[in-house]
């Protein structure tokens, strides 16, 4: 695996030296931090999603979501085979495919063993279980944050807390302090990435938008990894550059842009050509994903975890359902969205769990949602056909709608 | 000038042929088997044949089905929902429901009474209830698919089958059999099973079906046992097409003409 992320680095590295693109350059951040996590001489974290990724960075812990892993190993259709390994030991197979992607790549020896591991209890307590798995499989202390519900000031200071005892436990684990200055530091990139990601999302809402959907998959759930560091600001400017350039040369994302989707979770991670198909047979554009979204304000420098907790529990995915709804209603309102994608990844209780319900909100909006079901991290389970046939039904349904012209 | 619909579908490749005024000059229905292009040949042959026309007479063909982008020489390739919605407004105006079971896959369809989808929803993951299930459990009963239709009347016992899984329950057919069940019992435990699962389907885009003219289209609508099992679990009264396995071929071909003549 190392040497793997090493030719990945190495080759994305040159690909951006040719082609200075915002995703590349993206790409590339994420081949260095997989680079550091299978390095072996970094000192290291796995954590759920939410896990406040800046204050990590700032001590000097490559960290980073187990999930992500599960996305990579998908990514490059080696997934299979942990995805078999964690069956083998008797995790169901419709239980969620990130989560057993991970436990089979650490029951292969194939995930690095880290100093320590940090649960969030949001988005999912699957992922709280998993993390709970792997701390006990490789014998490493484990820090829970128990991420509140509601954004009461009790609730706040409550994860605050939290968030304070969980620096002083990675420090006593790893021997990495968070001093005034780094924290500091930390904080203002935190903030300008914060700047520039709001710049990135401005012009992604044009009308036709700049965005191909390839451009910012996986960017919402992605960039908080690089928080409180440099490369999350030039990340998010490179991509500011990029659709401000395209706006300017009057180019869309995707040509003859006809309709505007917006695809709810996550992204499929393994190979398939339903996107393709989308946008060029149809220019169907995926203007956004459910998590390409500042939801939160900007941190107080002097004192940070306050508004670290406050953003941990705006989290989209946090609390009830209906915190949930109100951010996909803003999200298709910005986005001036003609429909949505739900792609229902199985095995993922908290997600399908809401499926009725975002049925209904959108229904409200009168944006017509199309759920599939499919596991996004478990290509053994893909029937392109079956999802084609939704996926062009639903454009079909979108454009016989009054106001549009025919695809019939 | 003719308009040609061709339906290639996981059991059966469907063709229909229109003439000027959207009338229906011929329909065949053929077995897809393992060679997709020769079902395609054979269907299309078959309905020029009816009609006495030649193939240079065709001015537009639109495929659907699973295997639409398999026809050669098509004008578009336009998914079953959409024409099975066209096919079923040109023969029973006004549906406003509409469910197609086929081989592979049943849909329930939402329209608008003119023949627009307003929402669909297809089976999830798994054949429970479709055409492929059917024919495993005639296999069970060792019965011919077509048989299947009657055989559920006299049932009184009001069996319930406990598994929708195409293997389960024909390993629970096995059993029934075995155990001494009578025939009809079985089929109609079977019939209730598939409405049921059918009828959830069918809540997720008409959650109240009353009021609403429900029809069904897809092969398995020749099946009268689950069409009055499905009548029976939606509550409604359900209109079948005289050609239901047509429908879907109807609609490619209606789409072709109104492409040409808009």
């Amino acid at each position: 695996m190392k040497q793997f992320f090493d030719d990945l680095a190495a080759s994305t590295e040159a690909r951006f030296l040719d082609h200075h693109t915002a995703r590349l350059r993206f790409t590339l951040e994420n081949a260095r931090l997989c680079q550091r996590l299978y390095s072996g001489t970094h000192r290291l974290a796995w954590c759920g999603v939410c896990a406040p990724f800046d204050l990590l960075n700032a001590m000097g812990i490559s960290s980073c979501f187990i999930e992500f892993l599960g996305a990579v190993l998908a990514a490059t259709g080696s997934a299979g085979q942990f995805l078999e390994e964690a069956e083998h030991a008797g995790f169901l197979a419709d239980s969620c495919g990130w989560h057993r992607a991970v436990i089979g790549a650490a029951a292969k020896g194939m995930m690095p063993v880290p100093d320590v591991m940090i649960a969030t209890s949001s988005p999912c307590t699957g992922g709280v279980a998993a993390v709970e798995h792997l701390a006990r499989t490789f014998g490493c202390p484990l820090y829970v944050l128990a991420i509140p519900p509601d954004d009461s000031e009790s609730s706040i200071r409550y994860l605050a807390d939290q968030i304070r005892h969980m620096v002083a436990f990675v420090s006593a684990h790893t021997g990495e302090a968070l001093d005034d200055d780094r924290l500091r530091y930390a904080m203002h990139k935190t903030n300008e990435a914060r700047e520039a990601a709001i710049e990135v999302f401005c012009l992604a809402q044009r009308t036709p938008s700049p965005v191909r959907a390839a451009d910012l998959r996986n960017f919402g759930i992605t960039l908080p990894l690089f928080l409180g560091t440099e490369a999350a600001v030039e990340i998010a400017r490179a991509y500011r550059d990029d659709f401000s350039a395209r706006l300017d040369q009057g180019i869309s994302g995707v040509p003859g842009e006809r309709f505007r989707l917006l695809w709810l979770q996550e992204a499929i991670q393994f190979r398939h050509p339903l996107i393709k198909m989308l946008e060029q047979d149809y220019q169907a554009s995926i203007v956004v994903e459910e998590l390409d979204d500042i939801y939160w304000e900007p941190i107080d420098v002097e004192d940070p975890y306050i508004g670290l907790a406050q953003r941990m529990i705006a989290f989209p995915f946090n609390g009830s359902a209906d915190h949930r709804l109100k951010h996909i209603k803003k999200l298709v309102q910005a986005y001036k969205i003609d429909g949505a994608i739900n792609p229902c990844h199985w095995g993922c209780r908290q997600g399908t769990g809401a499926r009725g319900l975002i049925n209904e909100a959108l229904r409200e909006l009168d944006v017509p949602v199309i759920n599939l079901e499919v596991d996004c991290a478990d290509s053994r389970n893909f029937s392109e056909g079956q999802l084609r046939t939704r996926l062009e039904a639903f454009i079909e349904v979108l454009g016989s709608r009054p106001g549009r012209r025919s695809t019939n | 000038m003719y308009y040609l619909g061709v339906d290639l579908g996981s059991l059966s490749c469907d063709a229909v042929l229109l003439d000027h005024e959207g009338q229906i000059m011929a329909a065949s229905v053929v077995p897809t088997g393992a060679r997709n292009r020769e079902a395609i040949a054979r269907a299309t042959q078959e309905v020029l044949d009816m009609a006495r026309i030649s193939e240079a007479e065709i001015k537009a063909t639109v495929s659907t089905g699973y295997g639409r982008d398999r026809v050669e020489g098509r004008l578009a390739a336009v998914t079953e929902i959409t024409c099975h919605a066209r096919g079923a407004q040109a023969l029973l105006p006004g549906t406003q429901v509409l469910i197609d079971i086929g081989g592979q896959d049943s849909k329930a369809i939402r329209l608008d009474g003119g023949g627009r989808v307003l929402e669909f929803a297809m089976n999830d993951k798994c054949a429970a209830g479709t055409g492929r299930f059917l024919e495993a459990m005639a296999r069970a009963l060792q019965v011919d698919i077509g048989e299947l239709c009657e055989l559920d009347r006299g049932a009184a016992r009001n069996l319930t089958l406990s598994s929708m899984c195409t293997v389960f329950a024909e390993s629970e057919v096995v059993s029934l059999i075995a155990d001494g069940v009578e025939v009809n019992e079985i089929v109609a435990g079977l019939n209730r099973a598939i409405a049921s699962r059918i009828a959830a389907l069918v809540k997720r885009v008409a959650p109240d079906v009353a009021g609403l003219k429900v029809a069904m289209s897809g092969g398995v609508a020749h099946n009268g046992g689950v069409v009055r099992a499905l009548s029976s679990a939606l509550n409604a009264e359900i209109s079948v097409p005289r050609q239901p396995d047509t429908v879907g071929a109807l609609g490619a071909a209606l789409v072709a003409r109104e492409r040409v003549l808009p």
